[in-house]
């Protein structure tokens, strides 16, 4: 069994009055790609926010491999480097070139040296399809741009795991392949994922696990087959074939 | 027509050192209102409990009394405490400290807008809170408050004039001194207006300079003229 990235461990998170996170345990291995499938509302957001501590979960232990993840004690800001977050609506620097907001991070949170940062940011740009447009602002890109370069800044810090909150949801349909393109490029290389997605086709291809949350639990899990073609619980059947009408219904329109 | 000319050339050396004075207060002010006027404006913004109330208080407290009042204060007031400062230290105190409170609001203004999801992305890579504010939103902060920021100049040019209100030898004073002298009210008034919208044009047009060079896409900070 490889080894495990990330453990989440029985995390509770409330808000105010509303429990979010009800007791949600979770872990990823080296080299999976983990797609979080789940209602709106269910805490999907909310549970990788509570990964990297930019939400404090009110209960329940989470490593990064061996390290324990906890405010004050451990170091947090080198735990967050080495888990790259992408989010659903890109938050690029927006004074900063695409080039610079990738070397941002390696220059400011590691120290490094200004050039190797710069060449650094350069190869993550690329390999991203993002070089040509390494000079311009993220007002002068498209959201598909955007989000490449957003991908590109977190893997500047060589992370562990990369969590991606919906990345592709604020997209033009017509941008969308090129991101999900780059994720998949990026689970071939071997780079641990947990990816909250209803990108159902990116799921079935790139996914090795497929978890279904629902009211702040894992209501199931499995991989894509067991849980497109034969799931155990009803719930996950109508949540999939819910979805899947959704991208139906978005292609049809693409067509038309 | 030649007679104005000639008028105005024979007091042009007064005014000249009232408009040197007026520009060094519109200057120490300036400054003086940044240097208290920024770290009021992070103190109400990210600070916590008193520290923030502090700034509210210090913030409202200003914006809600006359500038006139805090000049005298400080001019007639302080020397009660112990605290003599001459004319000039104490309009650019009187006249920073007003200030201090408009331009704090101006800098609480621009770090608003910029969204949270920045702030968020940065701590996401390691940033400490203090380098987000620091090295992502204070440099977009900075560029979204230069139009306000240049208004407040163009005010602090013309406010410097309550200033011969403690007979502090500005433009506006100089031209009082002149009219008691030559009786011509109309005449010398008109040139002193005219040089504070000579000068008012240039510094406006210096700091339209500045904003382009500035300039980045995406940051509306060009302003539709
Ligand atoms: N900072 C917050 N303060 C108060 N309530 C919050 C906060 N963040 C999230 N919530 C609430 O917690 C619940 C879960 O939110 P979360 O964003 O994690 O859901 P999600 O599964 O990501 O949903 P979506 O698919 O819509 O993104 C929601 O009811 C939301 O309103
Ligand atoms: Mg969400």
């Amino acid at each position: 069994m490889a080894k495990p990235i990330l453990r989440v461990e029985n995390v509770y998170k409330k808000f105010k009055d509303t429990e979010v996170l009800k007791g949600l345990s979770l872990t990823v291995y080296e080299g999976e790609v983990v797609v979080i499938i789940g209602p709106s509302g269910t805490g999907k957001s909310t549970l990788l926010r509570c990964i990297n501590r930019l939400t404090e979960p009110d209960s329940g232990d989470i490593y990064l491999e061996e390290q324990k993840i906890e405010p004050g004690k451990s170091n947090l800001s080198y735990i967050r480097q080495q888990i790259g977050m992408v989010f659903q609506d890109f938050n690029l620097f927006n004074h900063l070139t695409a080039l610079q907001n990738v070397a941002v991070g390696p220059i400011k949170v590691k120290k490094m040296e200004k050039n190797k940062a710069m060449e650094l940011a350069m190869k993550e740009l690329e390999r991203v399809g993002m070089a040509e447009k390494a000079g311009n602002y993220p007002a002068e890109l498209s959201g598909g741009q955007k989000q490449r370069v957003a991908i590109a800044r977190a893997l500047a810090m060589d992370p562990k795991i990369m969590l991606f909150d919906e990345p592709t949801s604020a997209l033009d349909p017509e941008l969308i392949g090129e991101v999900l393109e780059v994720m998949k490029d990026l689970a071939n290389a071997g780079m641990t994922m947990m990816v909250v997605s209803h990108e159902m086709g990116f799921a079935r291809e790139a996914a090795d696990r497929i978890v279904f949350l629902e009211d702040g639990v894992v209501a199931e899990m499995g991989s894509p087959e067991k849980i497109f073609n034969n799931p155990e619980k009803e719930r996950t059947r109508e949540f999939i074939s819910k979805i899947a009408r959704l991208n139906n219904g978005c292609k049809d329109q693409e067509v038309l | 027509m030649v007679e104005h000319i000639e008028y105005f050339i024979s007091i042009w050396p007064e005014l000249f050192k009232g408009l040197v004075v007026s520009l060094q207060l519109s200057a120490g002010a300036l400054l003086l209102g940044l240097v208290i006027g920024l770290p009021m404006a992070l103190m109400r913004t990210y600070g916590k409990g008193i520290v923030k109330a502090l700034a509210v208080a210090y913030i409202e407290l200003i914006r809600g009394t006359p500038m006139i009042v805090q000049l005298f204060l400080i001019y007639y007031g302080l020397p009660d405490l112990g605290i003599l400062l001459d004319r000039i230290p104490a309009a650019i105190v009187a006249l920073g400290i007003n200030s201090s409170a408009y331009q704090a609001e101006y800098f609480r203004g621009a770090i608003l807008s910029i969204d949270e999801g920045q702030g968020m992305a940065a701590q996401a890579l390691g940033m400490t809170k203090q380098q987000a504010i620091l090295y992502i939103i204070l440099p977009q902060a900075l560029r979204l408050v230069i139009p306000p920021w240049s208004n407040e100049v163009i005010y602090m040019v013309k406010y410097t004039s309550v200033a011969f209100l403690i007979a502090v030898p500005e433009l506006m004073a100089r031209g009082k001194m002149i009219i008691s002298e030559t009786f011509k009210p109309l005449e010398t008034l008109f040139w002193v207006g005219v040089i504070y919208i000579v000068v008012l044009s240039i510094i406006a047009k210096i700091v339209d300079l500045i904003e382009r060079k500035l300039a980045i896409p995406g940051f509306q900070m060009i302003r539709e003229d």
